[in-house]
């Protein structure tokens, strides 16, 4: 049976596992090959759960594993927020 | 930090070729030497291939550059492109959805007038249009923002990582090494010539060297003593949610000092830079360049309002003092050859790689090739090209 993980790229246990046995092995890969943590939620809600896979298929030291930098903005903003005159300007 | 087709054994004492830098032009290079015959090539990477800004431009592809230098280089390449998915039998998800400068002035619309001249003469095809084809084109661009453009319709764009991945492969199936997690820390000489370098795994013996070290090569090419006349900038790029298809072509909005398209995946995807700025080296994005970017865009497309910013990254580039490639054989280095100072890297390098592997592989530098030679720079013989879609205070940064 197949686990979504990431619930905004519908990105399974079974596709990361398919992802490590091809050779993309590191969560930067991994991340660019199967679009996991690169959604909507960038990562807050299946990242943990994207490195546990990628440690149980690739036999990789769990602790090792470190999420992709997160970059901003800390949660998606509608771009006509982000247009909005500068208060500070 | 790993991809398919990446070498698994440990680095050899000696190689023909170490080229330094696995992004797009260190990997293309390696491929197209490899298919021209040559063996014991290397591709040293600091980090994983496409780590640098091979994976993070704007992804977009044209040759409709106003100046002949670029338009060959950029011709060339673009041909290469339709093909390359075939050719390396592996996808590169290359769309050749069309790319469209949009022009919001007459002063503007003068120079697709003359971009459009230029490409007729060349062999280029492009077609001026007007307001109302602009819009048809797209059809999202606000009421009364273009006055016309210049319409390249085999244009378009590809994804960086496949095709980052994609030459890793085809590469490796002809034998080419990429060494990942591997730096370089210096390049040792003899009598003038490249004798090896040496990396973080060890040292390495060769005879020939290419720095295509992107964001880093003005450093790889200090360590061989040579003064690559580059500085290194930042450029910021956004990304939003997957929405419904609602850009066709690629685009560049020449008012706006912008570029973007939409993803196969849905995604919008584009970067503006700010007149007068001179960004710096620093891989932090910053909030004045997301609501520049945010302005813009929601100007351009005013449904972009409702739609959420995910993301927002930067990349370095090395820009030269005209912000034209520099390449060919390094002045006073026998062996060591630039491959760098690209700002438009991902839809040059098919090409560029082409002609370089022709010039390392007979010793004859290829007519197109010849003028991004390091020489124009000493010589007072910059290449002029006005449809660039970056600040001229990026080149003046450079210069400076």
């Amino acid at each position: 049976m197949k686990r979504i993980l990431c619930l905004c790229h519908d990105v399974t246990d079974i596709d990361i596992a398919r992802a490590v046995r091809l050779g993309y092995d590191h969560p930067e890969t991994v991340k660019r090959f199967t679009g996991a943590l690169m959604g909507p939620c960038q990562g807050r809600t299946c990242g943990e759960l994207v490195l546990d896979a990628i440690a149980r298929e690739s036999g990789a030291d769990r602790a090792s594993l470190r999420l992709p930098t997160s970059r901003p903005p800390a949660f998606a903003v509608p771009m006509g927020i982000l247009a909005a005159p500068d208060p500070d300007a | 930090m790993s991809v398919p087709g990446i070498a698994r054994g440990p680095l050899r004492a000696a190689y023909d070729v170490v080229i330094i830098g696995a992004g797009i032009q260190g990997l293309a290079l390696a491929w197209e030497l490899a298919r021209r015959g040559m063996r014991d090539i290397c591709v040293l990477e600091a980090s994983y291939p496409g780590a640098g800004a091979s994976g993070r431009n704007g992804e977009l592809i044209r040759s409709a550059f106003a100046s002949r230098e670029w338009a060959t280089l950029f011709d060339l390449s673009l041909r290469k492109w339709h093909g390359l998915a075939a050719e390396l039998d592996e996808s590169t998800l290359f769309t050749p959805a069309g790319y469209l400068v949009i022009a919001s002035t007459e002063a503007q619309l003068d120079l697709c007038r003359r971009s459009a001249d230029r490409h007729r003469e060349l062999g280029i095809k492009t077609a001026l249009v007007d307001e109302t084809a602009v819009h048809r084109l797209v059809p999202a661009l606000a009421a009364r923002f273009a006055v016309g453009g210049v319409y390249q319709p085999d244009g378009g764009f590809a994804h960086h990582d496949a095709t980052v991945w994609a030459y890793v492969r085809a590469a490796a199936r002809l034998g080419v090494e990429v060494h990942a997690g591997t730096t370089v820390t210096g390049i040792r000489l003899e009598g003038g010539r490249i004798a090896g370098v040496e990396t973080t795994q060890g040292p390495v013996s060769t005879r020939m060297v290419v720095d295509a070290a992107g964001g880093r090569a003005r450093e790889v090419a200090a360590l061989a003593g040579v003064v690559v006349p580059t500085t290194t900038q930042r450029l910021e790029a956004l990304v939003t949610e997957s929405v419904r298809p609602f850009l066709r072509p690629g685009v560049a909005l020449l008012d706006l000092l912008g570029y973007c398209h939409q993803t196969t995946r849905g995604e919008f995807v584009g970067g503006t830079e700010r007149h007068g700025i001179v960004p710096p080296d620093s891989m932090r994005t910053t909030l004045a360049g997301l609501r520049d970017a945010a302005a813009k865009f929601t100007r351009a497309f005013p449904l972009l309002r409702g739609i959420r910013v995910i993301r927002q990254w930067a990349g370095i580039v090395d820009v030269s003092p005209d912000l034209a490639p520099i390449l060919g054989p390094a002045p006073g280095v026998g062996g060591l050859w630039l491959d760098c100072g690209w700002v438009y890297g991902f839809m040059g390098a098919p090409g560029a790689a082409v002609l370089l592997a022709e010039a390392m592989t007979t010793d004859r530098v290829p007519e197109a090739l010849a003028p991004f030679a390091m020489a124009r720079f000493g010589l007072g013989r910059p290449i002029v090209e006005e449809s660039l879609v970056v600040d001229s205070a990026m080149a003046a940064g450079a210069s400076a």
